[in-house]
C-alpha cells in the first residue's frame, strides 16, 4: 500500500511514460479518438457476435501455441503426442479441451454474427466489400475446423478427413486436383499431415490477421450501419 | 431510414453512448461470460482423445463435425456432383456478391429485399432441418 506521495510518483512515472509516447507517436490523440467515438443507440445485444468471435480467435492463439509446442505433425507422433500432452503436461487436459470447446463456440458465433448482420441488411452499400471480407472470414473460419480436426490423428480425425477429401473430389473439373492437393498424394499419410498442419497453423493465420485487420478498419471509417 | 448510400460516420454523430467506458463495460461482461463458458467447457467436459487411427478399421457411423453436418446429409439425398458443385462453386460467389447488386437488381423490386432475406430464413430452417435428420440418423 503506497501512501499519498507513494501515488504521487506512480502518477507521474506513468504521466512521464505517457508523455514519451505522445512526443513521439501522438498516441493520445489516437486513444481519445478510438475511446471517445459513440457506439449508436440502436446497438443491442444480438451485436456482441462479432467481437465475441474475435475473443475466440485470440483464445485460439494462445492455446494454438501452447499446443504447438508438443504436438507432432507425423503419423507416428501425432496421436501419442496428443497423449503426451494430455498425460503428462501441466493443464495438458485442459488447454486442449479449451481449443477444442473454442473451436466450436467460434464457428456458432461467426454464424450467428453473420446471420445478424444479414438480417439486419447490414451487407448492403456502402458495405459491401466488408460483407465480402466477412464472407472469407467465415470460410477461413470452417477450414480451420476441418484442417485442425485431422491433426490429433484418431478414428474420426481420420475417417472425416477420408469422407472430405472424396466429397471435394466429386467437384467437376477441379475436384481430383483439390483432393491431390489437400491428401499430397493417394492417401491420408504424413505428407496430409504436414500439410494440413501448415494450413493450420500458418497459411490460415496469417491470413485471418489480414482479414481481421481489414474487417475492423472498415467497420471503423463506415461505422456501425443504421436500423433497417 | 436515413440514407444509407453515405458512409455514415454514426460516431460522429449526436446520440448513442461512448465507446469507453459505458459500451467497453457491457463489451467485457460479455467477454467474461465467455471465458467462463469455455473454461466451464473444456473442465468439465473434456475432449476425449478417441481411438487412434486404422485405415484399415472403418468405424461405424462416421460423423462430420457438426457445422458440416447439413452438407453431409443433403449429399445423400442429391447426386453427389449436383450437391457438391452447388456447395462449393455456385454458394461461395453468390454470397460474397450479391451486395453488389443490392440497388441496381434488388431494390428495383419492392419486395426484393424481403424476397432475399426469405429465402435466407428458409436456408437457415433447411440447414437446421437436415442437420437434425443427420443426428436421428436418417439414412
Ligand atoms: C472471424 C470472423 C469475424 C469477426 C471476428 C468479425 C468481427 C466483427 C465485429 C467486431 C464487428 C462490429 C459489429 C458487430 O460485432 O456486430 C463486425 C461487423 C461486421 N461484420 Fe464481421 N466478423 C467476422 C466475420 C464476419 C462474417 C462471416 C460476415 C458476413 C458474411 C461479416 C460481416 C460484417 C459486416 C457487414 C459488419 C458491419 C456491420 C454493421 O455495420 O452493422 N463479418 N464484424
Amino acid at each position: 500500500m503506497a501512501g499519498a506521495e507513494g501515488n504521487g510518483i506512480m502518477k507521474r512515472m506513468w504521466t512521464g511514460v505517457g508523455d514519451f509516447f505522445d512526443e513521439r507517436f501522438d498516441m493520445r490523440r489516437v486513444i481519445k479518438e478510438f475511446a471517445e467515438h459513440n457506439v449508436p443507440d440502436h446497438v443491442n445485444w444480438l451485436y456482441c457476435f462479432g467481437g465475441i468471435t474475435f475473443l475466440c480467435f485470440l483464445i485460439q492463439l494462445v492455446t494454438g501455441i501452447l499446443l504447438a509446442f508438443y504436438y507432432q505433425p507425423t503419423m507416428d507422433q501425432a496421436y501419442s503426442s496428443i497423449l503426451h500432452i494430455m498425460d503428462d503436461m501441466p493443464f495438458g487436459v485442459f488447454i486442449r479441451s479449451l481449443h477444442a470447446w473454442t473451436a466450436n463456440i467460434m464457428i456458432l458465433m461467426v454464424i450467428l454474427h453473420m446471420l445478424r448482420v444479414f438480417f439486419h441488411a447490414a451487407y448492403r452499400p456502402p458495405r459491401e466489400l466488408n460483407w465480402l471480407t466477412g464472407v472469407l472470414l467465415f470460410f477461413i473460419t470452417v477450414t480451420f475446423g476441418f484442417s485442425g480436426y485431422l491433426l490429433p490423428m484418431n478414428q474420426l480425425s481420420y475417417w472425416a478427413t477420408k469422407v472430405g477429401s472424396e466429397i471435394s473430389a466429386s467437384m467437376p473439373f477441379i475436384g481430383p486436383s483439390i483432393q491431390a492437393f489437400l491428401l499430397g498424394g493417394a492417401k491420408i499419410a504424413d505428407a496430409t499431415l504436414t500439410r494440413f498442419y501448415a494450413i493450420h497453423v500458418v497459411i490460415l493465420p496469417v491470413t485471418i490477421t489480414i482479414l481481421l485487420g481489414l474487417h475492423f478498419l472498415m467497420v471503423r471509417k463506415q461505422g456501425i450501419a443504421d436500423p433497417l | 431510414m436515413s440514407n444509407n448510400n453515405q458512409i455514415d460516420s454514426s460516431h460522429e454523430q449526436e446520440g448513442g453512448v461512448p465507446f469507453f467506458p459505458d459500451h467497453f463495460l457491457k463489451e467485457a461482461a460479455v467477454m467474461a461470460l465467455l471465458l467462463a463458458t469455455v473454461a466451464f467447457l473444456a473442465s468439465l467436459m473434456p475432449m476425449p482423445v478417441g481411438e487412434p487411427a486404422d485405415a484399415l478399421k472403418t468405424p461405424l457411423g462416421i460423423k462430420p463435425e457438426w457445422y458440416f453436418m447439413t452438407v453431409y446429409q443433403i449429399l445423400k439425398y442429391v447426386p453427389r456432383n449436383i450437391g457438391v458443385t452447388f456447395t462449393f462453386l455456385i454458394f461461395p460467389p453468390f454470397m460474397m456478391l450479391f451486395p453488389f447488386f443490392y440497388k441496381s437488381v434488388i431494390c428495383k423490386w419492392k419486395y426484393g429485399r424481403l424476397t432475399l432475406h426469405t429465402v435466407g430464413a428458409l436456408g437457415v430452417i433447411t440447414a437446421i432441418f437436415f442437420t437434425m435428420l443427420a443426428y436421428l440418423g436418417f439414412e
